[in-house]
């Protein structure tokens, strides 16, 4: 039975994957993509992976989904000046179309199957029973938490969080970056109706308490920075799209501590520490639960602020490519 | 393992920047300069403590939370990772320098990009941790970090032509990265572990090693631009600011030949045939010569300079075919493993040199003329006198002519070539020299060639020339050091030895 479920799990994901890049509207593509998302979502509970399974539904169905019906309105003819980007964008796809395509197309899936062939292959040749589960539970007692996901990622491996956490960053960064072009016009919203304020003052505080929820419990059991963040980036996302653009609303230098908070603290913890003679990431056994909730809070922050952010500048982007750079 | 000394400066190396760079964007424009410009010097500064350490004590490292592999990540600095970071922090310093001038320069700059400098400092903590990272998902991570950074400061200019090609190059990194993770998670799934240490020791041969180095070998040959996957490289190298350009070039594909070099050597040796080493030369040989002839048809400076990166970044796949021995031939009876790995590194680090000085200088033409068409580039000679001769010397060493640093890893090239019988590779090398000859010399001659119309160039701040002298004398100043460095080099670490390879009568026979 439970193997049924995962073919049929396996066969919906590639089919949504196929339909979402071959569907004919964007809108539809955007929608066929959430549901791989959250189709993914499931086949990552199936593995057990519950942490994992948060994440993609948060991040890969929430977060890209709003950034993706976002980047949809600007599509959307509303103005003349974006229908003759349109049609300029199909002229260029219709002028490639034109070429013979059938061969390369054939060699592509031919080159594709062959591909997965040999992956599942080498995937079946896995012996099980590997990785290192076993040295994970032995050591988690020392860790400060409960749950061997957050131990990995806040203890044993917590260089490479802290990498990832400034990978979002970076991700910020990169989109301040691209900031001078301006590609789409964007009409400007007045986003005031009474309903959305009334769901905004609705979801705030169940969106904050859920976020606080995951974060503590990602001590023992599934959850952390990364959830709990997602959850409060939707916080300021609302509150953007209800006319109350967070990071205009708050002095430049508390907008910028809230974006680096949780790369900045969890390094500088480390480098305390170190200063007393621990190596970087060390955390004494006796603390360590203690400081991985203030880091990881921290981190939640931060995450939250640059998915806010990066929502907001891509907003603004089309409006105001001047301002961008001077809110970095 | 735990008889190597343990040393802060690994763990410092990345941090650092990171700090200086996150503080940094607590800064309006010219603080963020400021701060970025410390950050650099000051992350020079440890890397040159760093590396004097290793040359007293040999390799040190770092656990990182004080959990050993397999279960934490351990950070390894031995020679080969001491000089790359060192040449990371002198280079790196020498184009921040020019940075801080260029970005300044207030008539007919480019104007003030005050982003550059946290993402630099982030770029450089992304090298350093992947120079010293000893764990195959680390690597990942840190391969993340430096191609965010590396997409965002060749998108810097905001010009559309910067967009479109840091888009083909966001898509190429991403497309290597997820290889490279595939890859990663086979190897974890059927081994267990991610130190490379510990994964050099229980790899076994089988379908899905070679698989796992196949689409790993796949990922880093597109994120260093190898051939045939080194289409993103021309536009989005030569669209970016003059700084970022020289980054770019002379550092940031470097990381993933270190990778390469490092997991080949290193971790995936059962699986590497000699067939496989003969295939990986041949993509380099073919880059050697497609990327010279490309540079040598182009007709925009920054074009030429960044074709010429193919061809430069192909001499170094060129020593993998010598490295792997081919079945019967033992590690100590192969005397041409150490000239090969000298060619190597000696490669790394000239053209880090002379194409960072390239780049550089590239730039402050399109400040005097407004643009880099060569047929400009007449009487260059009369005007910038320093910028010319900074191309002519960089140029002398991307050719590979005495006494230059890129000379110095042709002629290794070429004797490791010779001593190992693979002559085969040799009329590439000599080839690859002389087309690279032919677009520097193309380009002197419009130097000295009389000027048609006076004026044309507009003055240009002094300074930035002789940064871009500095570097290009930089490529022939490593020659002096060669010995030392290649005792250093053979002092610890995986610099001199080869694969022996385990597949009976492969598809190339050696001689």
């Amino acid at each position: 039975m439970s193997v049924l479920i995962d073919i049929i799990l396996a066969i919906l994901a590639i089919y949504l994957a196929f339909q979402s890049l071959l569907a004919k509207r964007l809108t539809q593509t955007v929608f066929i993509f959430f549901a791989f998302g959250l189709a993914l979502a499931l086949a990552w509970v199936r593995l057990g992976a519950i942490d994992v399974a948060i994440t993609e539904a948060a991040i890969a169905a929430g977060f890209m989904g709003v950034l993706f019906l976002d980047a949809l309105r600007d599509f959307s003819p509303r103005t003349s000046n974006n229908q003759e980007k349109t049609e300029a964008a199909k002229d260029i796809f219709s002028k490639k179309n034109t070429k013979s395509l059938l061969l390369p197309r054939v060699a592509l899936v031919l080159g594709l199957v062959l591909f997965l062939l040999i992956s599942l292959e080498a995937i079946w040749n896995i012996p099980d029973g590997g990785g290192l589960t076993v040295s994970v539970e032995t050591m988690l007692p020392e860790s400060g938490v409960e749950h061997p996901v957050t131990a990995v990622l806040l203890n044993f491996r917590a260089y490479d969080t802290w990498l990832e956490i400034g990978v979002i960053l970076l991700g910020l960064l990169a989109i301040f970056a691209t900031g001078g072009i301006k590609l789409y016009l964007k009409p400007d919203v007045p986003a005031q109706d009474i309903l959305l304020r009334q769901v905004i003052l609705f979801f705030t505080p169940i969106l904050f308490l859920f976020g606080a929820f995951l974060l503590y419990i990602g001590k023992s059991g599934p959850g952390g920075a990364f959830q709990a963040g997602v959850l409060w980036a939707a916080i300021g996302i609302l509150l953007h799209l209800g006319g109350k653009p967070v990071f205009s609303m708050i002095p430049r230098w508390l907008g910028q501590l809230l974006l680096t908070l949780g790369l900045g603290f969890f390094l500088l913890l480390g480098f305390i520490l170190m200063a007393g003679g621990a190596t970087l990431f060390e955390y004494p056994p006796a603390y360590a639960g203690v400081l991985i909730l203030i880091v990881e809070t921290l981190a939640a922050i931060s995450i939250a602020a640059a998915l806010t952010a990066i929502f907001a500048n891509l907003n603004q982007m089309q409006e105001k490519p001047n301002d961008i750079e001077s809110t970095t | 393992m735990t008889d190597l000394l343990t040393s802060p400066y690994p763990a410092l190396l990345v941090g650092l920047p990171v700090l200086l760079a996150t503080l940094s964007l607590f800064f309006r424009t010219r603080g963020k300069a400021l701060v970025g410009l410390l950050g650099c010097l000051l992350t020079a500064g440890l890397a040159i403590v760093a590396f004097i350490e290793v040359a007293q004590h040999g390799t040190v490292i770092h656990i990182l939370g004080g959990w050993e592999p397999p279960l934490g990540i351990m950070l390894r600095m031995d020679s080969l990772a001491a000089v790359f970071i060192g040449m990371t922090a002198v280079v790196g310093v020498f184009i921040s320098l020019y940075a801080w001038q260029y970005f300044r320069a207030d008539e007919s700059g480019p104007g003030e990009f005050p982003l550059f400098w946290p993402l630099w400092l982030f770029l450089w903590a992304g090298l350093n941790g992947l120079f010293l990272s000893n764990d195959l998902f680390n690597l990942f991570v840190t391969i993340e970090v430096i191609g965010i950074c590396a997409v965002a400061l060749a998108v810097l200019s905001g010009k559309t032509t910067a967009m479109f090609a840091g888009l083909r190059y966001l898509l190429a990194a991403i497309t290597g990265s997820m290889a490279y993770l595939f890859g990663v998670a086979l190897i974890y799934g059927s081994t267990g572990t991610l130190d490379l240490g510990l994964l050099g020791q229980v790899l076994e041969p089988g379908t899905t090693t070679t698989f796992a180095l196949l689409v790993i070998t796949f990922g880093l040959m597109v994120k260093m631009a190898g051939f045939p996957f080194h289409f993103w490289l021309p536009p989005a190298h030569s669209a970016a600011l003059a700084p970022v350009s020289a980054l770019l070039s002379a550092l940031v594909v470097k990381g993933a030949f270190y990778i390469l070099l490092r997991l080949w050597m290193e971790v995936f040796g059962v699986s590497i045939t000699y067939a496989a080493g003969q295939l990986i030369g041949l993509a380099g040989a073919i880059a050697v010569i497609w990327g010279s002839w490309q540079a040598f048809m182009q007709t925009s400076l920054k074009l030429i300079v960044a074709h010429s990166s193919v061809a430069q970044l192909g001499y170094l796949l060129m020593i993998f075919p010598l490295l792997i021995l081919a079945p019967g031939v033992t590690a100590d009876s192969a005397d041409w493993l150490s000239p090969a790995w000298t060619a190597g590194i000696f490669q790394v680090i000239a053209h880090a040199f002379a194409k960072a000085s390239f780049f550089l200088s590239a730039g402050l033409i399109i400040m005097a003329l407004g643009h880099d068409r060569i047929e400009s580039l007449r009487d260059l000679v009369g005007n910038m006198r320093i910028t010319a001769m900074a191309i002519g010397l960089a140029g002398v060493s991307l050719i590979g002519l005495p006494p230059s640093g890129g000379f110095m890893a042709k002629w290794m090239l070429l004797k490791g070539i010779f001593l190992s019988g693979q002559w085969w590779w040799a009329p590439v090398v000599l080839a690859g020299s002389l087309l690279t000859a032919g677009y520097v010399f193309m380009l002197l001659r419009l130097a000295f060639a009389p000027a048609r119309e006076m004026g044309t160039f507009k003055p240009v701040p002094k300074s930035l020339e002789i940064v871009a002298l500095i570097l290009a004398l930089g490529s022939f100043l490593i020659v002096f050091p060669a010995d030392y460095m290649i005792q250093f080099l053979e002092s610890t670490g995986v610099f001199g030895s080869g694969i022996e390879s385990i597949v009976e009568g492969g598809a190339y026979g050696n001689d």
